[in-house]
């Protein structure tokens, strides 16, 4: 009996995953199959054949690699700026006691909720009167409004868990409290750093409201309004194309789950979902 | 949350100084990119702005009026509803479900896990592409699949009328978003005492009795927790419903983030789109501040 349950047990749940997995599995098949086959009545389940075709193409006659390209600096930079900022914000707001820090603290929470259709209009404004509207500084600057609350808030949750003992000997020992931090706090950080780090990138590289807003040449355009635009300007939508371009895209990710999954599944825990 | 704190009075306030001067990047940013544009949007909202000019003039509380005695926002606002209600709905069940199938010990457990998770993390671009290639009419999967197994007799418009589009827009959002439900709770199983289902094993209890009286009171709190942020998070949701249906048909799937978009740059009134996003606003700090006490209550 208990074999029994076991096995049905399994086959649920498994039946189930790969339900959700379909899409993914469907955006791969499509991408791999010849123009010819995609437009068949009813649609061929497994690939008669499997061609590359449409990566090459993506590859060499679209502007996808100026898209992935734009798509890189734009995460990594705003990556890089706001883990720095966080991880000294996050330090001052556990570890210190002066006034207004707790405010603080309940600021950060409140604009990490924020609705980013409300900030789109007045940095619309600011970037056009700035002169910085459809380049990408406009665009690290517009990610730091859901970046920077998202990784102080991280960060925050990750500093409470380093113990504080280490850092009182050591400034009993005489070490200044930058000296403390970077010999102490940082090394134990480092797993909250490397996991704050995953999710910011992450989400700078999927954001799509505005690059839709901020930039509209294919120079500057990441790949979430970039493909898209593929779609829309397209005669009659290439799916096959799209679809290699969904694979393509989603790349850092599959980079991500391969190898740092664990700091993905680390961070969900202190991203405020403790109960 | 507390500070070294059994130091002289001059070095606490050296101490202080030194915690300002780590803060204060992050203040100046915080005050340049979301202080100082979350006050413009409120005092823009007072003008009327013709948004490919930047021309207009103040208006007082024209937009409000038009807010309140308007359509448009009170339809969104139902729209918003139903989409963060229906969605919400459907990511708890699954989520709660598949977080209790994915505790058990079933075969390949992390690779289950992880195809489980990848939704989540997957861009709504990337995720709106293969959806609307799925439900494409002609030459989609979903049609034929479900033709194929006999649920169908006919294929389905599924973005392009009601209340399909709807129901495209919800199921879309509960696939992409219910793994976020399913790694919470699954991380708070994990901490619940074993000693707890083997006490009710010797009371008799079933497994359906267990459940009710041990997984579900031990999961609550985080329970409680994720339907705040998710409903937050759903509420404001822009990226899927603009791509999968564009609000459409007509305003049938515009949401409040939708309309304030269209209204600023479709129908290029940017002061009463700044109005539509500070009441958007105003309905959303109802749940923000019962989510913020309660954050600040724990910690």
């Amino acid at each position: 009996m208990p074999r029994l349950r076991s096995l049905a047990l399994n086959l649920v749940t498994w039946t189930l995953v790969l339900l959700i997995a379909f899409p993914l599995v469907w955006m791969i098949i499509t991408s791999v199959k010849p123009q010819t086959e995609l437009f068949r009545i009813p649609p061929t389940w497994v690939p008669e054949t499997i061609t590359f075709e449409h990566y090459w193409r993506l590859l060499t006659e679209t502007p996808f690699l100026i898209y992935f390209k734009n798509s890189v600096v734009l995460a990594t930079t705003t990556t890089v700026f706001v883990v720095a900022l966080g991880t000294l914000g996050a330090y001052s707001l556990v570890r210190f006691s002066y006034r207004g820090r707790e405010t603080l603290a309940l600021l950060v929470l409140f604009t990490y909720l924020l609705p980013s259709v409300v900030l789109i209009i007045p940095l619309y404004l600011m970037m056009v009167a700035i002169g910085l509207s459809n380049t990408l500084v406009s665009l690290i600057l517009a990610h730091t409004t859901f970046a920077l609350p998202y990784a102080l808030w991280l960060l925050r949750s990750f500093m409470e868990g380093v113990p504080e003992d280490l850092e009182s000997a050591a400034l009993v020992d005489g070490a200044s409290r930058m000296g403390a931090f970077r010999d102490i706090i940082l090394p134990q950080l480092l797993p909250g750093i490397i996991s704050t780090a995953v999710f910011t990138f992450i989400l700078s590289w999927n954001e799509y409201l505005y690059a839709l807003v901020l930039v509209n040449s294919d120079s500057v355009a990441p790949l979430t309004t970039g493909v898209m635009s593929m779609l829309i300007s397209a005669f009659n939508i290439e799916w096959s194309l799209l679809m290699a371009a969904s694979v393509m895209m989603s790349l850092p990710l599959i980079v991500v789950f391969a190898f740092l999954q664990s700091y993905l599944t680390s961070g969900f825990g202190a991203g405020g979902v403790k109960g | 949350m507390t500070a070294i704190q059994t130091n002289p009075p001059q070095l606490e306030r050296r101490y202080a100084r030194l915690g300002l001067l780590l803060i204060a990047p992050t203040l100046i940013v915080f005050t340049l990119v979301i202080v100082y544009p979350l006050l413009a949007a409120i005092y823009l909202s007072f003008f009327s702005i013709y948004t490919p000019t930047l021309e207009g003039g103040f208006v007082g509380v024209q937009n409000y009026v038009t807010l309140l005695t308007g359509k448009a926002f009170w339809n969104s606002l139902g729209v918003t509803l139903i989409w963060t209600v229906g969605t919400l709905t459907l990511q708890m069940v699954f989520g709660i479900g598949m977080a209790l199938l994915l505790h058990q010990n079933i075969w390949f457990r992390s690779l289950a896990r992880s195809l489980v998770l990848f939704p989540y993390f997957l861009s709504t671009v990337v995720a709106v592409l293969v959806w609307r290639w799925l439900f494409n009419d002609l030459y989609g999967a979903m049609n034929h699949g479900l033709i194929q197994l006999g649920i169908l007799d006919m294929p389905l418009d599924w973005l392009g009328s009601m209340p399909n589009a709807m129901i495209g827009v919800i199921l879309v959002g509960a696939w992409k978003f219910f793994p976020f439900v399913v790694i919470a709770v699954l991380a708070r199983l994990q901490t619940i005492p074993e000693h707890l289902y083997e006490a009710a094993k010797i009371d008799g209890a079933g497994p359906i009795a267990r459940f009710w009286d041990v997984t579900l009171p031990q999961l609550r709190n985080v329970l409680v927790v994720i339907v705040l942020l998710r409903a937050i998070w759903d509420f404001k949701e822009f990226d899927l419903l603009y791509l999968l249906t564009g609000g459409g048909p007509v305003t049938s799937t515009q949401t409040l983030s939708l309309l304030v978009y269209q209204e600023a740059f479709g129908l290029n009134q940017m002061g009463q789109a700044a109005a539509y996003s500070v009441g958007m606003m105003l309905v959303m700090l109802v749940f923000m501040v019962v989510y913020i006490r309660r954050t600040g209550k724990e910690s």
